[in-house]
């Protein structure tokens, strides 16, 4: 009888272990990279240049000195139409990307284990929705420690644009656009500046497999930031905003910033 | 093996008693008074253990959390006076500097959706991040508190103790500090002894008192939390230029001038009242609703009915009420040893 214990509990513990690592982890999965690579029209991102190498939409010459966003919610669409949810964690431990241009580590998002198959398409969440906020003190990315928890007015700031231009009139001439905000409410009239974006790989694929590790590389054109529909930038007014409303016509301009330019099929 | 799983149990459940504290019950854990609505806290999360409770109890008494490491939670929040400021109007940041609002009583968190009187945060995790960065109070850097408590030995044996891990990151920070508050609940006074049918009565006054408030004031301090969590201008200004109160984080005009309901458990003692410390008494209080109401926009309907302004009050019913709200005073609490300063012996 004893012995039948035993041997059941060990027969209970190697299965457990063996279902553990055997969830989804087929020979054919691999991984794929996304590059998010920051630039000003035709140009790569230089932060903290000592001229005012840029000029937006208004003639007005500036320069950067922090951009940095969240890319969360991950899909990534194959030709025959099935999607693969890179998996969201609720305290952010996973699913969650702080690209930073002071950090070129973090510009390249590498999903793992992904199934294998020829992926067309990348939907991806430019923002932090409320429900990760509504779980409580977060970690990894959302980690608030990394200066982007949004204290006073509880969340992140999705996406921080900072520099600096002659025409400002703030302190040092600086800019600061910092988005967030995502309790949209009709009856206090709060907005969602969440931005969830889809882009195909212009008639390209991205072959995932065990033995290739293949490479979507995004643009963000901060010009594009600066001069789309949602709001004409200009730095002569309004050019420090931290609030949600303030940025409103602003995050409109966001997705039509992120451009797929190709795909390294590796 | 089975004995060996029941000797194995046995010694589980021996180390959790064995650690020279007796709870009475469970003295460590959740639980929920049975005149309180349902808690809102994600426990599921972080459900407080003692461990847990005890390294957010040192974290909430030391300074250490402060830019100069001079400003400890309690400064501002101390058990005296249910976790309010018992001397200040405005409370002192590092460099003796000092903001716009009143310091609010830590009392029954776990029951809140909203925090602050300006509701921008909605979780109590969070809540504690804004009093460590705000520059007119502890002024420091979340990422270097983290820092600090790594170089701690200190704090390392206790976060190994409370969550297994020895580097320390913030999360786990704000999980300590949210199950030290999660446990301030506040439901001990002679009225929950009345309204639980626990031993307890109150007088013919405080009967009276009671009734009057449930007419007079229940319709926003609502439910046993004494608050329904609104957000309302109750007309102590007309233009709130200062402080426009909810609207700064909602961004509409609609809500200015509004600020959260504040629970009247303990108001005996959380003096000085409303978001900007205005009055010191509850009389001063009572003589506001019902005599100097000001009209603006956004004012409360409840508080401009049929044209008038206010609330129709007589000095007998402002006393009675008084009398009905120290009820509401709950000295177990304030003196709960297990909330007590863990630095001082």
């Amino acid at each position: 009888m004893k012995k039948l214990y035993s041997i059941l509990f060990f027969l209970s513990i190697t299965i457990a272990i063996v279902s553990c690592s055997d969830d989804g982890n087929t020979d054919a999965n691999g991984p794929i990279t996304l590059e998010f690579d920051n630039i000003v029209g035709t140009t790569n991102l230089e932060l903290n240049t000592s001229t005012m190498p840029y000029t937006n939409g208004k003639g007005e010459s500036y320069k950067v000195t922090w951009l940095t966003y969240y890319v969360s919610n991950i899909k990534l669409k194959s030709a025959d139409g099935t999607v693969f949810t890179d998996p969201v964690k609720s305290d952010g431990s996973s699913g969650y990307y702080l690209v930073d241009e002071n950090d070129a580590e973090s510009q390249e998002i590498t999903l793992e284990n992904v199934p294998a198959g020829d992926y067309t398409e990348v939907t991806f969440t430019i923002g932090v929705d409320a429900s990760q906020v509504d779980e409580g003190a977060q970690t990894g990315a959302l980690d608030p420690a990394k200066g982007l928890y949004w204290s006073w007015n509880s969340g992140y700031i999705f996406m921080a644009l900072e520099g600096v231009s002659p025409v400002s009139t703030e302190t040092d001439k600086v800019f600061q656009y910092h988005v967030g905000g995502y309790k949209e409410d009709a009856a206090s009239n709060q907005v969602s500046n969440i931005k969830t974006i889809t882009l195909n790989f212009n008639g390209d694929s991205a072959p995932v497999r065990a033995e290739h590790e293949p490479e979507v590389h995004l643009l963000f054109d901060v010009n594009k930031f600066l001069n789309g529909t949602g709001e004409q930038v200009t730095f002569s007014t309004n050019a420090s905003r931290h609030s949600p409303k303030a940025c409103a016509d602003l995050s409109g301009n966001i997705s039509a910033a992120f451009v797929v330019d190709h795909v390294h099929a590796n | 093996m089975r004995m060996t799983c029941a000797v194995i149990g046995l010694a589980l459940l021996w180390s959790c008693s064995t650690d020279g504290i007796s709870p009475e019950g469970n003295a460590y854990g959740f639980q929920k008074p049975v005149n309180f609505p349902a808690a809102t806290y994600t426990f599921e999360n972080n459900s407080i253990t003692k461990d847990g409770f005890e390294l957010g109890r040192a974290l909430f008494y030391d300074p250490i959390l402060s830019a100069d490491s001079t400003i400890a939670c309690a400064n501002c929040h101390q058990q005296v006076r249910s976790f309010s400021d018992p001397v200040h109007r405005f409370s002192k940041g590092i460099n003796d500097v000092s903001g716009i609002r009143n310091a609010p009583a830590i009392q029954n968190m776990a029951f809140q959706n909203h925090f602050f009187w300006d509701g921008g945060v909605h979780h109590l995790d969070f809540v504690p991040i804004n009093a460590i960065t705000n520059s007119i109070e502890m002024a420091e850097k979340l990422d270097h508190v983290v820092d600090k408590l790594n170089g701690s030995s200190f704090y390392a044996d206790k976060f190994q103790h409370a969550f297994g891990i020895r580097e320390v990151n913030s999360q786990k920070m704000l999980f300590a500090l949210s199950q030290f508050m999660n446990m301030l609940i506040s439901a001990d006074s002679r009225y929950d002894y009345y309204i639980r049918n626990d031993g307890g009565s109150l007088s013919n006054d405080e009967l009276q008192g009671l009734t009057l408030f449930r007419a007079k004031c229940g319709a926003c301090h609502a439910t046993d939390l004494f608050t329904d969590q609104s957000f309302r201008n109750n007309g102590i200004d007309q233009t709130f230029k200062q402080d426009s109160g909810r609207q700064r984080i909602t961004e509409f005009s609609g809500d200015r001038g509004k600020f959260k309901v504040p629970s009247l458990r303990n108001a005996e003692v959380t003096f000085p009242y409303m978001h900007d410390g205005r009055f010191r008494t509850l009389e001063e209080v009572l003589n506001h609703y019902q005599q100097s109401v000001k009209d603006s926009e956004t004012l409360d309907s409840i508080l401009k009915q049929n044209g008038s302004l206010g609330i129709s009050l007589t000095d007998d019913e402002k006393t009675k009420i008084i009398v009905f709200i120290k009820t509401l005073t709950d000295q177990n609490f304030m003196k709960d040893k297990r909330f007590s300063n863990p630095f001082k012996k």
